[in-house]
């Protein structure tokens, strides 16, 4: 009775969808479709252990997307800090220069791909790059966002009880920035993500980029898709890090 | 959100560019910058009147523009369409909602070697690609601006006796379109930005490829030329858009 | 174009030394004096300026409650803000004892705003440490805390965000931190405004025992005649923009004052001769909003 409930709430109606999602891949890919494009779920988890998990090779490859994401992102939100602090802290910069920061920003930067990799070469260095090309807008966004929106009600609250300007930065332009900050950072590794990502795929001398063409080229389609499942898990544990850490310092709104 | 004396703020962003160039023109000139990382800017804007006259540029244009455009084209209507039907319940939006936005943050660049796969390497990937990653903002907007719509105005109108199809198009549609315009905007902007992307990771045609194939000849400033066009063109898209916005707001 | 109200003035006048002559003999120590306050903002240019207060003068009692009662943009706000230093007039001055205010003085003057101004990001307690540390007064905060949080029946929630309460809640607590800050006056402007007519009966009893028993001057803000006449110890009526004192009623009825008060016919008398002072003033008000909107509209091609 229990298990019946359980299932019939929005998680467990979630669940059945999927699986029936699922259901209807694996009925089609084994009924219908050209085996030369596309495998079977069960397919695809009977080579994700032996071909890409156990492999040390494709693991490496994906270990080092990790570390080239980690660093891309970790850059993104310093130096994105730091430049959104430069250029919000005055009126010159955000007037100013804050509209070509948001034209640099509308650029499709994938075009910018084969520059990266004229500048940087092919390694590790291209995809960091690249990806903090991406997931520093964001952070710079929201800091700037965050300097100008503190409430004025807040702040006559504070000026009237006596604080000093150096107590309004602490007490209330700070931790208002903080939590503006933190909603951009879910964004930015998002985009962080995707630069790493397209800078991976482009380069296919190494990497995933390299397995995703070996994998593609066979008439095997299941590796690869086991590789894009293993690499779409790490977003989303990724961005749930990320939101877990987001939910850990705002949890007074 | 930027305001006041808009003409101080022209001038600050002018000098900035200027400064940009002639940083350009000393890195090339005294400091002696690679010509293989940074070619001299004359050679740019003669290779970009180049393109331009030979009509290269036209036809890599048109590739794009074309998919972009029909990718754009589907993404929308079946966007709206997908939206408005998961908007129809509530119950069917707490479903669904979570499952596109947890899509939405997965890149999908994830998932093109399987664009490339299914539809090979010509234009089909890179509509099916541009298409699918433009659809889910206007679904996802779509879902909230028509759940948002008042109840009143629907019961109002029935009782006039509207038929359905009046009631989609008088009610309905006028009323979410503020919120749809927007997830339009913004796929827009992705949908130009997955197709210059795929055509640039893969693809026999189009601007994209073309700037690849620039690189992978070494003709630097051929790669800058066409760089320096697709950057002029995201302004004049983004000016664009920012002036139907604000012309939005005012109707 | 409105009458020149400088009729109503004098009738104000006369009506205050009316009622000066009536009150206690021995003339009561004066809290707060405003001289000559008048205010006038400055618009894009000369004739953009509105007059918002217009030689206004008014002395606030040691230890009494002083309501300032007027229509919207009567300038009752801003002239709350000057008695507090939180703006500075065009002209006139504000002074407590021998002190001149000229911004804001929070070791004498806690204000309590009309929205919560708790720093969403503290807890309950934690915005009262820092309250105590903006206005340099730490010492035993946490002792005071608790205290004025009882007071106000919040004890129970000094862990919790502001988020986590209701907005009656939270305006409970606006108000004890107002009387956490220990200063011998209260500034406050329409606490209870954004409050459903319950919560704001409930309130304004509470806070009627809570003065009762500290003794502080206290100047409110509302639009409320009930509220006025319930908690005041003498209302000011303010006349519409420009804002002068049209008339100050008194209300000697002892604190605290219970919900039964209410029910009195003097608490009827009151309200009603409140009601009279004002609906003019109010009248006043739409007629203006009303020219002023013509005068902005498409001209008529009617000629």
């Amino acid at each position: 009775m229990t298990s019946l409930l359980a299932w019939s709430g929005l998680r467990g109606q979630r669940t059945l969808l999927l699986l029936a999602l699922f259901l209807l891949w694996e009925v089609a890919a084994r009924l219908f479709a050209d085996p030369a494009m596309i495998a079977a779920p069960s397919q695809v988890l009977s080579v994700l252990g032996p071909r890409i998990l156990a492999d040390p090779h494709v693991l490496a490859a994906v270990g080092l997307t990790l570390f080239e994401l980690t660093v891309a992102f970790l850059c993104s939100v310093i130096f994105g800090l730091l430049i959104g602090l430069a250029i919000g802290a005055s009126a010159i910069g955000r007037r100013g220069v804050m509209p070509i920061v948001l034209l640099l920003y509308a650029i499709p930067q994938a075009i910018l791909l084969p520059l990266f990799v004229l500048w940087f070469g092919i390694g590790p260095l291209c995809k960091i790059t690249f990806g903090f090309s991406h997931g520093v807008f964001p952070v710079i966004l929201s800091t700037v966002a965050g300097l100008r929106g503190a409430s004025p009600l807040l702040l006559s609250g504070a000026r009237s009880m006596g604080a000093s300007r150096l107590q309004i930065i602490r007490h209330l332009l700070f931790p208002h920035m903080v939590s503006v900050l933190f909603s951009g950072l879910r964004l930015s590794m998002t985009l962080t993500l995707l630069g790493v990502l397209l800078a991976e795929l482009f380069v296919s001398t190494s990497g995933i980029g390299y397995f995703s063409q070996v994998f593609a080229q066979t008439f095997d389609p299941a590796p690869l898709f086991a590789l894009i499942a293993t690499l779409a898990a790490m977003a989303v544990m990724l961005n749930e890090a990320v939101r877990t850490v987001e939910h850990r310092f705002t949890r007074w709104k | 959100m930027l305001e006041t004396r808009p003409l101080a703020m022209r001038a600050v962003q002018v000098a900035f560019l200027a400064l940009l160039l002639g940083l350009w023109f000393f890195a090339v000139g005294a400091a002696h910058v690679h010509r293989l990382l940074l070619p001299d800017p004359v050679n740019v804007w003669v290779e970009m009147r180049a393109l331009a006259v030979s009509g290269a540029l036209w036809n890599a244009a048109r590739v794009t523009l074309t998919t972009v455009g029909e990718a754009y084209g589907l993404a929308v209507a079946f966007g709206i369409l997908i939206g408005f039907s998961i908007s129809r319940s509530r119950h069917a939006v707490r479903l669904f909602e979570p499952i596109l936005s947890g899509i939405f943050a997965i890149p999908l660049t994830l998932f093109f070697p399987l664009f490339i796969l299914f539809f090979g390497i010509g234009t089909g990937s890179k509509l099916a690609y541009g298409g699918l990653y433009a659809l889910l903002p206007v679904a996802m907007t779509s879902i909230a601006a028509f759940a948002r719509v008042d109840p009143g105005l629907i019961r109002g109108a029935r009782s006039m006796g509207a038929r359905p199809w009046a009631l989609l198009r008088r009610v309905y549609l006028p009323a979410a379109l503020p919120g749809i315009l927007n997830g339009m905007r913004i796929a827009l902007v992705i949908c130009v930005a997955a197709v210059l992307g795929g055509e640039t990771l893969a693809s026999t045609a189009g601007v994209g490829y073309a700037i690849k194939l620039a690189e992978e000849l070494m003709d630097i400033p051929r790669l800058y030329a066409w760089l320096a066009f697709v950057v002029l063109a995201s302004f004049a898209l983004n000016l664009l858009l920012s002036a139907v916005e604000s012309w939005s707001i005012e109707a | 174009m409105g009458s020149p109200p400088h009729d109503r003035e004098r009738a104000g006048v006369v009506r205050i030394d009316q009622y000066r002559e009536r009150a206690s003999a021995a003339a009561p120590a004066v809290a707060i004096s405003a001289q000559h306050i008048t205010q006038r903002f400055q618009g894009r240019n000369q004739q953009h300026s509105v007059l918002a207060l217009d030689d206004l003068s008014l002395e606030v009692h040691q230890g009494e409650f002083l309501c300032l009662l007027g229509p919207s943009g009567c300038g009752k706000s801003t002239l709350l803000n000057i008695i507090g230093g939180m703006a500075s007039p065009t002209a006139g001055e504000v002074r407590i004892g021998e002190r001149a205010i000229v911004g804001p003085a929070p070791r004498d003057i806690a204000f309590v705003f009309q929205e919560s101004t708790l720093l969403p990001w503290y807890t309950v307690l934690e915005n009262f440490k820092v309250a105590a540390e903006f206005q340099n007064n730490a010492v035993g905060w946490e002792e005071r805390a608790r205290t004025t949080l009882r007071s106000v029946g919040m004890e129970g929630f000094a862990e919790h965000y502001p988020n986590q309460l209701s907005t009656g809640m939270r305006q409970r607590i606006n108000l004890a931190r107002g009387l956490f800050l220990d200063t011998p006056i209260l500034l406050m402007d329409e606490p209870f405004a954004a409050l459903d007519e319950q919560t704001r009966m409930v309130l304004g009893e509470d806070l009627s025992v809570l003065l009762a028993r500290t003794g502080k001057t206290i100047v409110f803000v509302t639009h409320s005649l009930a509220e006025a006449v319930f908690l005041a110890d003498r209302i000011v009526v303010m006349t519409a923009r420009p804002g002068r004192i049209k008339a100050i009623t008194l209300n000697p009825e002892p604190h605290p004052r219970s919900p039964d008060f209410m029910m009195t016919p003097r608490f009827g008398e009151l309200r009603n001769e409140l009601f009279t002072l004002l609906r003019d003033e109010i009248r006043h008000t739409v007629a203006e909003m009303r020219e002023a909107r013509d005068r902005y509209a498409e001209p008529r091609n009617d000629a």
